[in-house]
């Protein structure tokens, strides 16, 4: 046992000393915290966009710009949710129960349930104005002010020489080389850019699609039909969805008007909705209502597996490199002379997943306090839903699917890293373990939707599966048949395929040449001594 | 006689058809210094890997330091493996430190004992550095020094001196001389045969997996008999009548190094016979010699004698 700990210790130190290893463990994090910073912040990052509108029909140019203003207003209003959550002198998360205790709770509640119509009365109340006045007294004294966010879609003035009463393929023609890059406007004193041309032609009013049993008037497919958005960036559809969502909006009460239906009854009717409440006959009587927590706890086990996959990944790694310097460098010799093949095994088995263990908890610590220095809105929520985590009876499983993944699959991957001299070699042979290895990962999604289901059965007794899917329906409370009947499988496939294992390294980490084909390995697993 | 510290008594390795090891029987004094010589493929490190039960033998038995396992002895051996290889990020003290304490040694006296070496073989400045940062010979001084550091009473060296320059091949040797001092039994094999004749008191010469050769150095010598070479004007054809003389023949006219319209005679005698007979016969013969070249039975010609041709069809073949 000494001497195994003593490898197990050298092969730990010498993954763990390296800065190559401690890179690989902090990337992790450093990656987590610069997607999740640049996304929070690449709202405000995108560089404000100039459109031209042109209304040759007169009807909708106030609805167009009313709905960029709107967008601007719903930015605003994100915003402002943001600073009010990172700002509340009572405390700086979001309380899961939804139970608001205040004025600001209302408003955070209202905009959590129907943004629209959080919009709306956001607007109809005096926009930010009305809402910085409101939120002031539950503000920390130290707040800073509220920056409001600059517009990102600004009207732009046509260039020289554009008749806006041309005809729109001529207006179109005349812009093309702004809308494409070769030219640009001018904007004030700068030079900018056209992001995109709304075009609203005299008679576009024909173009109006009505509800019919048969479709009418079908037009020429390559002639451009109501109101026309012209725009290089594919991607960015923000405004074009505004611009439709609003437009029809004038239109919708428009017909109203003509079929005189109160606009402001439709609109109150429109906004009417039923709550829908989800309840868990699991849990205790008068506390079934199921919380944002227990949605988290039913998807959290994907996390594990997730975190088992990328630490065993990471472990198998070292388990081959180092086996296969050991056997290149011909140490292996030295190392056999001075203990046991088994004893050798053992101590790569242990110092290795000392490693991924290592790993896991660098990685949860650094993610600790990251969202700990880093308190945002999304973090403060990631603290609780971690709090809830934590508290679940999640980790004894995840330890457990751990230990035997880990042992499970190190055991196999060391066979195959004693029976090649290279990496290259060893590759040919990983590839099958591989493609098994993928298919737990590609199946998470829909054994975490139907985590007691045909597949996630089937699929759990399979012990190469067994750690990733029992772990996946963790959560879900699986048969008891299930529970006790994979554990032993597995413990024993474990036991077995270690025990395997140790006869192909030991026959195979003093050969030499090529890897052994099939009936020679056959052959290593039946022999019991070199 | 001294005690045996390892005894092979009939052991063979087969892989598949091919014997590697045939019946091999040898017995090996306590602090004696012992040498495996052999042509390439002849089984010296299979049957070192059998001795140190790396891999077993299909018959025959092994007893090491009195066990019939090295694995139960193995914190008392010491062992330097034909292809030499190191952690290459590791530090040299590390290194010797971590082999030593694999062989039961305490981790802080492994450590000092790692300096020890370090200094005394002249590689105290490079204690520090990565394995990697070495130069491939003082990597194999390093490797060495890692297989003795734990003080073992039997040490195996397998092809120690390749790689190594004049200068640490000395050095090697004294340090086989020092281990020989302490009373430690070394065993090593080679393909020198100059190391042989100046360390070994015993040697085994294997070839094809059997043993040809166990005994002493001057046992070997005597295997082959002594070499003459005459030149003169004469015939000494004759000479093949005097006492001790086995046999004399004329050497080709192209020999090297020949004066010309003379003769060369190579004469074989026995070991034990003196060449100052075959002088004197001259002198009172009147045969003036323009050379006479009496060469002592060097370890090199028992070799090529014994398994020269074996080892050269089986290279070859």
């Amino acid at each position: 046992m000494r001497v195994t700990l003593l490898i197990a210790w050298r092969e730990y130190l010498e993954n763990v000393k390296t800065k190559g290893f401690w890179i690989g463990v902090l990337l992790v994090p450093i990656v987590f915290f610069i997607i999740f910073h640049v996304s929070s912040r690449l709202a405000t990052a995108t560089p404000t966009r100039y459109y031209l509108l042109v209304d040759q029909s007169g009807q909708y140019a106030d609805s167009v710009e009313s709905a960029i203003l709107r967008e601007h207003q719903r930015r605003v209003m994100l915003d402002f949710m943001r600073y009010l959550q990172e700002n509340r002198s009572e405390s700086n998360s979001i309380e899961i129960s939804n139970e608001p205790a205040n004025q600001m709770d209302q408003l955070i509640d209202d905009f959590s349930n129907d943004e629209v119509a959080a919009l709306d009365d956001w607007l109809s109340n005096g926009g930010l104005a009305v809402a910085l006045q409101m939120a002031r007294p539950y503000l920390r004294t130290d707040a800073p002010d509220f920056e409001e966010p600059r517009p990102q879609f600004v009207a732009a003035l046509p260039p020289p020489g554009l008749d806006l009463n041309a005809a729109p393929e001529q207006i179109v023609e005349t812009l093309r080389p702004f809308l494409n890059g070769q030219q640009r406007l001018q904007a004030g004193d700068n030079q900018v850019s056209l992001f995109a041309l709304i075009l609203i032609p005299a008679d576009v009013d024909s173009d109006i699609v009505r509800p019919a049993p048969v479709p009418t008037g079908m037009a020429d497919d390559s002639t451009p039909r109501g109101l026309q958005y012209w725009a290089g960036n594919l991607t960015d559809t923000r405004l074009s969805s505004a611009i439709q969502t609003s437009i029809n909006n004038v239109i919708r009460q428009q017909e109203y008007t003509e079929l005189n239906i109160d606009v402001d009854a439709v609109r109150d009717v429109q906004r009417t909705r039923l709550p829908v409440s989800r309840l868990d006959p699991g849990k205790v009587a008068g506390d079934e209502q199921v919380s944002l927590a227990d949605t988290f706890r039913q998807w959290a086990p994907m996390g594990f597996v997730y975190l088992i996959f990328i630490s065993l990944m990471q472990s198998v790694q070292y388990l081959l490199s180092n086996t296969i310097e050991e056997k290149s460098n011909r140490i292996i010799e030295v190392l056999l002379a001075s203990v046991t093949p088994g004893e050798l095994m053992m101590g790569k088995l242990l110092g290795i997943g000392a490693t991924g263990i290592t790993t896991i908890v660098a990685w949860l610590g650094s993610f600790f306090v990251f969202i700990r220095l880093y308190q945002t809105v999304e973090t403060a929520m990631i603290v609780q839903i971690l709090d809830v985590l934590l508290s679940s009876d999640l980790i004894p499983y995840f330890v457990f699917y751990y230990v035997c993944c880990y042992a499970l699959y190190a055991g196999i991957f060391l066979a195959i890293g004693s029976l090649c001299n290279t990496l290259k070699e060893a590759q040919s042979l990983m590839m099958p373990l591989m493609m098994v290895l993928v298919v737990p990962i590609l199946t998470m999604s829909f054994i975490a939707q139907d985590p007691n289901g045909t597949m996630a059965r089937v699929m759990s007794w399979i012990p190469l599966f067994t750690p990733f899917t029992m772990m996946n329906r963790a959560a879900a409370q699986p048969p008891m048949f299930d529970m006790v009947g994979t554990t032993i499988l597995l413990v024993l496939s474990t036991v077995a395929v270690l025990w395997l294992s140790g006869r192909v390294f030991r026959q195979g980490i003093l050969r030499t040449g090529q890897p052994p084909r099939i009936l020679e390995l056959w052959r290593m697993l039946r022999k019991r001594t070199t | 006689m001294p005690s045996s510290v390892l005894s092979l008594t009939n052991v063979t390795k087969r892989y598949g058809e091919f014997t590697a090891v045939n019946r091999i029987n040898l017995s090996i004094p306590k602090g004696s210094v012992y040498g495996f010589l052999g042509p390439n493929g002849a089984g010296k490190t299979t049957t070192i890997r059998m001795i140190l039960d790396i891999i077993r033998p299909d018959e025959g038995e092994i007893e090491v330091l009195g066990c019939t396992s090295a694995m139960q002895v193995r914190s008392r051996i010491g062992y330097l493996p034909e292809e030499k290889g190191l952690y290459k990020k590791m530090r040299v003290w590390a290194i010797i430190s971590y082999f030593a304490t694999l062989k039961g040694m305490h981790r802080k006296e492994a450590k000092l004992r790692a300096f020890e070496l370090l200094e005394q073989y002249g590689l105290k400045d490079f204690a520090n550095a990565t394995v990697d940062s070495l130069s491939k010979g003082m990597g194999q001084k390093v490797q060495v020094l890692s297989s003795i550091a734990h003080r073992p009473e039997l040490v195996i060296l397998d092809e120690p001196f390749s790689g190594l320059d004049p200068v640490n091949q000395e050095v090697l040797e004294q340090l086989i001389r020092d281990l020989k001092n302490n009373g430690q039994t070394v065993i090593f094999s080679t393909h020198i045969m100059q190391h042989a004749e100046r360390l070994c008191e015993r040697l085994l010469l294997i070839t094809q997996g059997s043993k040809v050769f166990d005994g002493t150095v001057d046992e070997a010598r005597a295997i082959i008999p002594r070499r003459v070479i005459l030149e003169c004007q004469n015939d000494l054809s004759a000479l093949a009548d005097l006492e001790g003389v086995l046999s004399v023949c004329e050497l080709p006219v192209s020999s090297e190094g020949r004066i010309e319209g003379t003769r060369q005679w190579e004469l074989y005698v026995k070991e034990q016979t003196n060449p100052q007979l075959i002088l004197q016969h001259c002198f009172h013969n009147s045969i003036s010699l323009s050379r006479f070249d009496f060469t002592q039975t060097s370890l090199h010609d028992v070799f090529v004698h014994l398994v020269g041709q074996e080892a050269r069809e089986h290279n070859f073949r």
